[in-house]
């Protein structure tokens, strides 16, 4: 019987080549396309989760009070951690975690390396296993290293390293630290990264700050007791950060803050690191945002949803041509689980080969979708047991529906009406209806959220951010040498390039450079009795020069007056906050010690990402800081030639160290990165729902025009036109693109408003981007239906009743 | 007896009036019988035909074939009982097109459950009585009409039924291939097979050993 079946299957859909092929195709692809993404999305879910104690494992973050709402911060000051350890109880572990960076020496080798600095309990409380060395506390003495097998290579070349020595540069002088431990490499869906740890009570400014509470530069993870609920610590705390907060409190009381509703102006939060990767601060709140990868998951089901409509419909409609062996089969003693089970076996059938396809695709395409899609997935992190359960009852589920529901049709057909060939399952041209209605919605929506992410990255892309873009090259200072040093020298190196308009630098980037840092220092300090805060950068002259930041008033710093050196310049947002409507000639004093005269206004610009608004900005011209990065304006001819005598002058001084210089305009986009793989994944998930609709619709209109082909013919004999006949073809499937149209622009209009309220800069939202995806779907529709309508309606009417 | 039919009516409702399709048809059939149901176009025989079959309904009266009471049993057991002792012929053979010959043979018994060997044996006899052999591995449409109804004979006997029902089994036939049909038929019904033919001919009527004459749904 089994054998029967399959040889009627394999001799049925050979006999229908064509649409088997549109079949096996569209559902091979598919299979292919949610396979990776509900890879990707899978990934991006299962962030995190690989710590032991992943339940019991938090990350601090505090929010307080201000007179203009609530602040989150997730920066402490050194003595905070051993302290809170102290006081409050449930505190099973507890480690700081200072990002940083660090020039490394062995032997003649000089790298610039990141640095994070824990305290020893950071490999009990995360599991990042130690393969060699002391594998539980390997930092437990001072001058200890651990570090990852990826950057063992790097420095020595060989996993052998365990009890090796290396020397970093802290505080201008070399210290020899000692491997203790050899890490695996980080998981790639860990938001925790690091090449080498080493014990905080190293890092260059324990011993300076050690007692001072008012200096905050690092995190704070801790691991509760078992059992201990994170909103019971969390009240816990209150007297905690009542002592220990409390000049800060009383300020804020001063400055006008309200307290929360339990009465404190600051609280200490926990968030679970399993949220992690997806939270944001906003608003001073932490919000966990897991929309991303469920919006991938969801347009991954959308797909295999689509491809199973056009399977249904294909297989409905082309059951006419089996009736007969319905019938036949019936009168030979056939029962409905028979029937049932002979074409849902043809279904299962389909769906496995088109799924081993879908398999084949999804490996083939692996690594082009990887970098399309900036993702580290792939099977090795993602297929677990679990995931392939789930992945085979979502197949079921598939072939179940899909498959099941043509074969019930059949099934309950009576043997007389399925003999006689005329049959007419009630409804059936309804629930057909109903869902190409479904498919277009999704196509239109899928679309018009393609137009609308990329209307808004173009517009972040173009916007003018207040500052030169185009001409001006970042290059992150990265060597040896003491940085006001380099800078001048690359001056003199460059003075002779006519290319070359004006250098300067400052202590932070703009937009996100090769070396991927993104940081911004904030300061708060008392101006007339207030807390006022401001976004700090050091910064060396030329600065608005360089990158053609208007003043507004005042000037810029002057390299012929001394006095500059104490001198800051402001930006709008700054005199805002501190209230002056001349804020020229006002001193600030920071830090309590010292005295800043004012000396310009310049215009707003967009120092950070464009999902945020401008906040106040004060340059300084403090030489204590470091210099971190160096700006180089040049003139808009022979810009390659330019670049390349730069990365020269840049080699010349620091021949040890990588030459990582990029445009503005590369470092901005750089931090769209989430806009981009979102326009990415919308770009290609339509473009693959386009495509299933495309053979979906192909497959029905190509059978109805065949069901159809006496009418047309009769119709051309009375004397109907080419035209009337196309029109008379296309109308029911246009109607249907059209009712979609009008249901899904509402919902997609909404969801669109909403996302765009995310962003402070965002473009407006037009009808007009609704409008085109519809017509796009509805052209695209036209053209699909043609490719068989226009053959049937070109061909000899005497031809076509022949058939009959 | 074989079958027996009291007082059948079926009616369909054509514009809120009965449109009789049978009306209080009475007859028997006895086993051996090999009987012609003749009429005009529209007179019923088919729809008489399809009722003897069970692949029909009625509206009104009692069949009972072999004791058992069809208009009352399930339809699962009506299923059983023309899979036991039906065959089907039909005038479009309705032949499955993606079968061989000796697949389309083969079908009627897996729905029984036979197993392979007997199956193999049965089809085997088949294509040796009907002398097609040698057509065995070939698909219907690479045969011609009267080798097809051929092969549509072969698979209605092919489980041995007590019943054949043959529904104009020559009309698609030239008359050559027409008189091998029936031939095979008469032959059938020496052997002791039931035979009941819906026919427009007075030729193949003359094969058979009664004639039933219907005309609008009711027996002349």
């Amino acid at each position: 019987m089994f054998k029967n079946y399959i040889k009627i299957a394999w001799r049925s859909l050979f006999k229908n080549k064509g649409f088997t092929l549109l079949n096996i195709v569209g559902l091979s692809i598919a299979f292919g396309v949610a396979i990776l993404l509900s890879m990707v999305s899978l990934f991006e879910l299962s962030y995190d989760n690989f710590h032991e104690h992943v339940d019991d494992v938090y990350k601090i973050y505090q929010i307080k009070q201000s007179p203009d709402g609530a602040e989150a911060s997730q920066a402490y000051a050194i003595p905070f951690a051993p302290a809170l350890k102290e006081d409050v109880s449930g505190i099973k572990k507890i480690s700081r975690y200072l990002d940083d960076e660090v020039l490394l020496f062995y032997q003649d080798k000089e790298l610039a390396i990141d640095i994070n600095w824990v305290d020893p309990d950071f490999f009990t409380m995360f599991s990042f296993p130690i393969l060699e060395g002391n594998t539980e506390t390997p930092l437990k003495k001072g001058n200890s290293i651990v570090i990852t097998q990826k950057m063992a290579t790097v420095i020595f070349d060989s996993n052998d390293v365990i009890g090796k020595t290396v020397n970093f540069l802290i505080n201008g002088k070399k210290q020899p630290f000692t491997i203790t431990g050899l890490a695996k490499d980080i998981p790639a869906n860990s938001s925790i990264e690091f090449d080498v740890v080493a014990n905080f009570i190293n890092n260059p400014r324990y011993e300076k700050l050690k007692n001072r509470w008012d200096y905050s530069n690092h995190e704070v993870y801790i691991q509760l007791e078992k059992g201990l609920q994170a909103s019971q610590f969390e009240k816990s705390t209150r007297a905690f950060t009542n002592i220990h907060f409390k000049d800060n409190i009383e300020d804020r009381k001063r400055d006008g803050a309200l307290p929360d509703q339990n009465g404190q102006y600051v609280q200490l939060h926990l968030l679970p690191i399993k949220d992690l990767y997806f939270t944001r601060y906003q608003n001073g709140s932490a919000i966990v945002s897991k929309a991303l990868p469920y919006i991938v998951l969801g347009i991954a089901l959308v797909l295999l949803f689509i491809a199973c409509i056009n399977f249904m419909n294909m297989s409905i409609a082309k059951s006419t041509a089996r009736l007969q062996e319905i019938g036949m089969r019936k009168s030979l003693g056939a029962a409905k689980k028979h029937i049932f089970f002979q074409f849902w076996g043809e279904s299962v059938l389909i769906f496995l080969v088109t799924l081993l396809f879908g398999i084949l695709l999804s490996i083939f395409c692996l690594d082009t979708f990887k970098s399309l899609f900036n993702t580290e997935a792939s099977f090795n992190n993602t297929v677990s047991l679990g995931t392939c359960i789930g992945f085979v009852l979502v197949f079921m589920m598939v072939t179940l529906v899909a498959g099941g529901y043509p074969a019930v049709l059949l099934s309950k057909l009576g043997t007389l009406q399925a003999l006689k060939g005329k049959v007419q399952v009630n409804g059936r041209n309804k629930v057909r209806d109903i869902l190409m209605i479904v498919q277009f919605a999704i196509v239109i929506l899928l679309i018009s959220g393609t137009f609308v992410l990329r209307g808004q990255l173009q517009y972040m892309k173009n916007k003018d951010l207040g500052f030169n873009k185009e001409q001006v090259i970042s290059l992150p200072l990265n060597g040896k040498r003491d940085s006001y040093q380099v800078v001048r020298l690359l001056k003199e190196e460059l003075k002779g390039n006519p290319n070359v308009v004006s250098i300067t630098a400052s202590n932070n980037n703009l937009g996100k450079g090769k070396d991927g840092n993104l940081s911004t220092s904030v300061l708060g300090f008392d101006y007339k009795n207030r807390n006022v805060g401001t976004h700090m950068l050091v910064v060396d002259h030329d600065y608005l020069e360089t990158l053609d930041i208007p003043l507004l008033s005042g000037r810029s710093f002057d390299r012929n007056l001394i006095a500059d050196s104490t001198s800051v310049v402001i930006n709008e947002a700054m005199a805002r906050e501190l209230r002056e409507e001349d804020p020229i000639g006002k001193q600030i004093e920071v830090m309590g010690n010292s005295k800043h005269t004012i000396i310009g206004i310049m215009k707003d610009y967009n120092f950070r990402d464009l999902n945020r608004t401008i906040e106040p900005m004060t340059l300084f011209m403090a030489n204590q800081e470091q210099l971190a990065y160096t700006y180089i304006k040049i003139a808009p001819s022979a810009i390659s030639q330019t670049f390349d005598s730069i990365q020269d002058a840049w080699q010349k001084l620091e021949p040890n160290a990588t030459f990582l210089g990029s445009f503005l305009d590369d470092n901005i986009e750089r931090t769209l990165k989430k806009e981009k793989t979102m326009t990415t994944i919308s770009t290609s998930g339509a473009t693959i729902a386009i495509i299933l609709s495309c053979i979906g619709l192909l497959a029905i209109s190509l059978l109805v025009v065949n069901q159809r082909t006496k009418e047309i013919g009769v119709r051309k004999i009375i004397g109907a036109s080419t035209l009337s006949l196309l029109v008379l073809l296309a109308k029911d499937f246009i109607k249907l693109v059209i009712i979609a149209f009008v249901i899904i622009v509402p919902i997609a209009w909404g969801y669109s408003n909403q996302w765009l309220q995310e962003y402070p800069y965002r473009m407006e939202l037009s009808i007009w981007f609704f409008v085109s995806a519809g017509v796009l779907a509805l052209s695209i529709a036209l053209l699909t239906i043609s490719f068989g309508t226009i053959k049937a309606v070109l061909q000899n009417p005497i031809k076509s009743l022949r058939t009959e | 007896m074989l079958l027996q039919l009291k007082n059948i009516s079926k009616w369909v409702h054509s514009g809120g009036q009965k449109v009789f399709l049978l009306k209080d048809i009475n007859f028997w059939v006895n086993e051996g019988d090999f009987i012609s149901i003749m009429g005009p176009s529209g007179s019923g025989k088919s729809t008489l035909l399809n009722i003897i079959g069970m692949l029909d309904d009625f509206n009104e009266g009692e069949y009972t074939f072999l004791d058992e009471k069809v208009h009352s049993l399930k339809e699962k057991h009506r299923a059983n009982l023309y899979k036991e002792y039906i065959g089907f012929v039909f005038q479009a053979y309705h032949l499955i097109d993606e079968l061989t010959v000796k697949e389309n043979l083969e079908m009627p018994l897996l729905y029984k459950k036979h197993n392979a060997s007997e199956r193999k044996s049965l089809v085997a006899d088949m294509l040796d009585r009907f002398n097609i052999v040698g057509k065995k591995d070939l698909f219907p449409s690479q045969l011609s009409g009267g080798q097809q109804q051929l092969v549509g004979v072969a698979r209605a006997l092919i489980a041995s039924p007590k019943l054949i029902l043959a529904d104009e089994p020559t009309g698609n036939l030239n008359s050559k291939q027409g008189e091998e049909i029936m031939e095979i038929f008469t032959q059938l019904n020496k052997e002791g097979v039931t035979i009941i033919q819906v026919t427009h001919s007075e030729k193949n009527m003359a094969y058979g050993s009664r004639v039933i004459n219907l005309l609008d749904g009711k027996i002349e």
